[in-house]
């Protein structure tokens, strides 16, 4: 086992960890009185300190262990909650962030770690006096204290009581404890997988096997250990000689001679299982191995351990996921090509193979997309923390909501767009937001309200981020739109579209001062290209004195899009089908000139008509005698597009430009064709 | 909280003899009331719950007491139980689980 490999597990576990502290700090600031948060805060720093221990990263560890015995103190009403305390634990929950992510560099207490933690016992006064002692011995490594052997405990002679706990079962370790107390009354107890003490720390229901030696009868020994309460199953094995014993498959019915092997060294690594091992006292149940702390053990036969029906999750890498994907990506492209081959051939038994193989790709495919979608609330819950300090930075009085955390998104584009979202927050609060005594002139709550949402629109997921603050300047951002030259002089008004243009350019800024929060006209710019970049799309809408919302259309995944083909000249062009809502013949009736442009007339909708031989600039008139339309749509804008042909559909493999984006505007990425031929595919929003 | 586990058992046809708002108390209650049994907060004023258990058992080996506790309390219930209590029930309280607990101390 290399601790190397547990280095990021570790890391990924404690910012979740460490948002969730972050969380109920909020919610103790906003006036929660309740337990819930001061025990949840308790949870998230006593879990760090268990796994950094396990680690080996002793500054982490114990400034954990510093904070937690403050944390004790307010849990425990010794100290009450001030505005200072509550500064001093949101500077310490950074401090503890900072030493997660240096963790692994080295194991000094940094200055950020001494600074919080001298802090909190200027607040709180007094050190804590219980001692702590990081629990691996020095030099011990992680592989030795791994691959220590499987309990001997039910080694020997005796009756094996295999016992499975209700999977409701409160204070479980308790229960267990009381099942032991019970078979003592009638016998010897020899010991127990796992350890009595282990089994009394446990917080979970769980599963053990107890060996006891004793003259009482298999149902006496049912009726004792019922009698300790909310066991949902008793099983007595009892034991003639004296060979080893299984160890950790309690449901084998089989007597397997001999020892468990050797633990092989398992890829996997099981998650949920993590925060309540950990959650064992340290002091009175130091953690032995750090398969215990990584659940490593469950890894062999998580189905025959935990009798709780907790959902069984495995951690894998991203990476791991990406390569699937790239492979189904490749597949799906390689079934287009097949499904051509066997249209030419003609052969119904391998039409018949190929329509089953084409449906197990689809269902592959689907899982896997399905394997990698998590909800935006992975990333937002860190939002709260930011807005009230960037709010409190500047003075201002914020209340910022989230909906819409369950939607879910493809890891990847979520990687992408936290940056993004956290550059309209701070514009939101800086620019949009005004001082509460402003808004209180004009009339509104002194608290502005921001909100963060995400929902689903077919395959798109939309973000908003909107204000209820004073809106875009627009006679501002007009008359120097004017003087940089972006738009011509004489404009005399900016609609919401061209208003985005010109703060999405680079440089450009309203604002009289930078300030630390934005204002170096940035922000926009950079959300916009990451969005594109993304294949999405960026909208805004302000209204003056009203507020401002900035609107992010994101794919649900990436990777792979069902799209329409189509021919211009030689050239074939990919047109994601989430976009387009329907195609047409080209016919007279349908195109009228208005004011020197070609229009669409679709029912009762007028339209731009756009000929994509223009779009992409290939020159030369349509060689066949009809041209085709397709009519593309995104959000509530319509617009109408010629090509030479449509060929069909197909799904493709979005493979995005690793150059320069510049000049590229058009297309959002490039695929490769069933046929083997690269197309471009297209940027519908440019379009539009 | 006493009033709760009161109304719960009350309902469920049991008869409260008396309360206690401290372990002493407790302890001197028992003895002059010899319960069936006894339904014990660990954490009270003036003597704990576990102390009070010991003290009950020593006076009364077959006492029947069972502890309420707080989720969070594992080692300190461990030890009521060391001290003599018969069984336990975690905060917030349902009704059934209280019965089922007092069931099987006095069953």
């Amino acid at each position: 086992m290399d601790p190397a490999r547990y280095a990021d597990l570790f890391r990924t576990e404690s910012r979740e960890q460490l948002s969730a502290v972050n969380r109920a700090l909020l919610a103790i600031e906003q006036g929660d009185e309740s337990r819930e948060p001061v025990d949840a805060i308790f949870r998230g720093v006593h879990t760090i300190k268990g796994m950094s221990a396990t680690m080996g990263y002793t500054a982490v560890a114990e400034f954990s262990h510093e904070l937690e015995s403050l944390l004790e103190k307010v849990r425990d009403g010794e100290q009450g909650i001030s505005a200072e305390l509550m500064d001093a634990l949101f500077a310490a929950a950074d401090a503890l962030e900072d030493g997660v992510e240096r963790a692994r560099d080295g194991d000094a207490m940094g200055d950020s770690m001494r600074r919080a933690l001298e802090r909190l016992h200027d607040v709180a006064g007094g050190r804590s006096t219980a001692e702590f002692r990081v629990m691996l011995p020095t030099g011990a490594t992680l592989e030795a204290a791994a691959t220590v052997a499987p309990s001997a405990a039910l080694d020997g002679p005796g009756t094996l009581v295999h016992v499975e706990q209700e999977s409701t079962t409160m204070l479980a370790g308790v229960r267990a404890f009381m099942v032991i107390q019970r078979l003592r009354e009638l016998g010897e107890v020899h010991g127990a997988e796992p350890s009595v003490e282990k089994l009394q720390a446990a917080t979970a229901p769980q599963r053990f096997i107890v060996r006891v030696t004793t003259t009482a009868g298999s149902a006496e020994l049912e009726r004792a250990v019922r009698s300790a309460g909310d066991v949902a199953s008793v099983r007595i094995e009892e034991r003639v000689a004296a060979p080893a014993a299984p160890v950790m498959r309690p449901s084998t019915p089989v007597v397997i001679e001999g020892r468990m092997p050797a633990r092989p060294s398992v890829p996997v690594m099981i998650e949920g299982r993590i925060a309540e091992d950990i959650l064992d006292e340290p002091s009175a149940h130091p953690l032995r191995r750090a398969s215990d702390v990584f659940g490593v053990a469950d890894a062999l036969g998580p189905a025959e351990r935990g009798a709780a029906p907790r959902a069984r999750h495995v951690r894998i890498e991203l990476a791991r996921l990406d390569a699937l994907l790239n492979l189904v990506g490749e597949l799906v492209i390689v079934r287009g090509r097949l499904q051509a081959v066997a249209r030419d051939v003609a052969m119904p038994a391998l039409d018949e193979a190929m329509a089953e193989a084409s449906r197990l790709i689809g269902d592959l495919q689907a899982e896997i997309m399905t394997s990698r979608l998590v909800p935006v609330g992975q990333v937002f819950d860190r939002f709260p923390r930011l807005v009230r300090d960037v709010a409190r930075q500047l003075g201002k009085d914020v209340l910022f909501s989230i909906e819409g955390k369950e939607i879910e998104i493809d890891r990847s584009v979520l990687d992408e767009i936290g940056e993004p979202v956290v550059h309209l927050l701070r514009n939101a609060v800086d620019h949009g937001l005004e001082m509460p005594v402003v808004r209180e002139a004009a009339g509104k709550p002194r608290a502005g309200r921001l909100v963060l949402a995400a929902f689903r629109d077919r395959s798109s997921v939309v973000i908003t981020v909107k204000d209820d603050g004073r809106g875009i300047d627009r006679a501002k951002v007009l008359s120097r739109a004017i003087a940089l030259g972006f738009v011509p002089t004489g404009t005399e008004r900016l609609d919401d579209d061209t208003l985005l243009r010109c703060i999405a350019h680079p440089g450009f800024t309203t604002s009289d001062h930078v300030t630390a929060v934005s204002g170096r006209g940035v922000g926009v710019d950079a959300v916009i290209s990451r969005t594109r970049a993304l294949g999405g799309s960026v909208e805004l809408t302000s209204e003056p004195g009203r507020g401002t919302q900035m609107t992010m259309r994101l794919p649900v995944t990436l990777a792979i899009v069902r799209a329409l083909l189509a021919r211009v000249g030689n050239e074939r062009y990919a047109l994601p089908l989430t976009h387009v809502r329907e195609t047409l013949e080209r016919g007279p009736a349908l195109v009228r000139p208005v004011q020197g442009h070609d229009m669409l007339v679709l029912r009762d909708e007028v339209m731009p008509l756009l000929r994509l031989r223009d779009v992409v600039r290939m020159g030369g008139t349509h060689d066949a005698g009809r041209e085709e339309i397709v009519v593309m749509e995104r959000g509530d804008r319509r617009a109408g597009l010629i090509v030479d042909e449509l060929i069909g559909q197909e799904d493709i493999v979005v493979k995005a430009f690793d150059g320069a984006r510049d000049g590229l505007a058009l297309f959002s990425g490039a695929t490769i064709l069933s046929d083997g031929a690269p197309a471009l595919i297209m940027d519908v929003g440019s379009l539009l | 909280m006493r009033t709760m586990v009161g109304d719960i058992l009350t309902q469920a046809g049991f008869e409260i003899v008396g309360e206690a708002e401290t372990g002493k108390q407790a302890v001197e209650r028992y003895k002059a009331l010899r319960p069936d049994l006894v339904t014990m907060d660990i954490v009270m004023p003036d003597m704990g719950g576990i102390d009070a258990v010991r003290e009950i058992t020593a006076f009364d080996p077959g006492a029947k007491v069972l502890m309420c506790s707080a989720m969070g309390q594992q080692s300190l219930v461990v030890e009521a139980i060391q001290a003599g209590a018969k069984d336990f029930v975690v905060k917030p309280f349902q009704p059934s689980r209280v019965l089922e607990a007092v069931q099987r101390v006095l069953g």
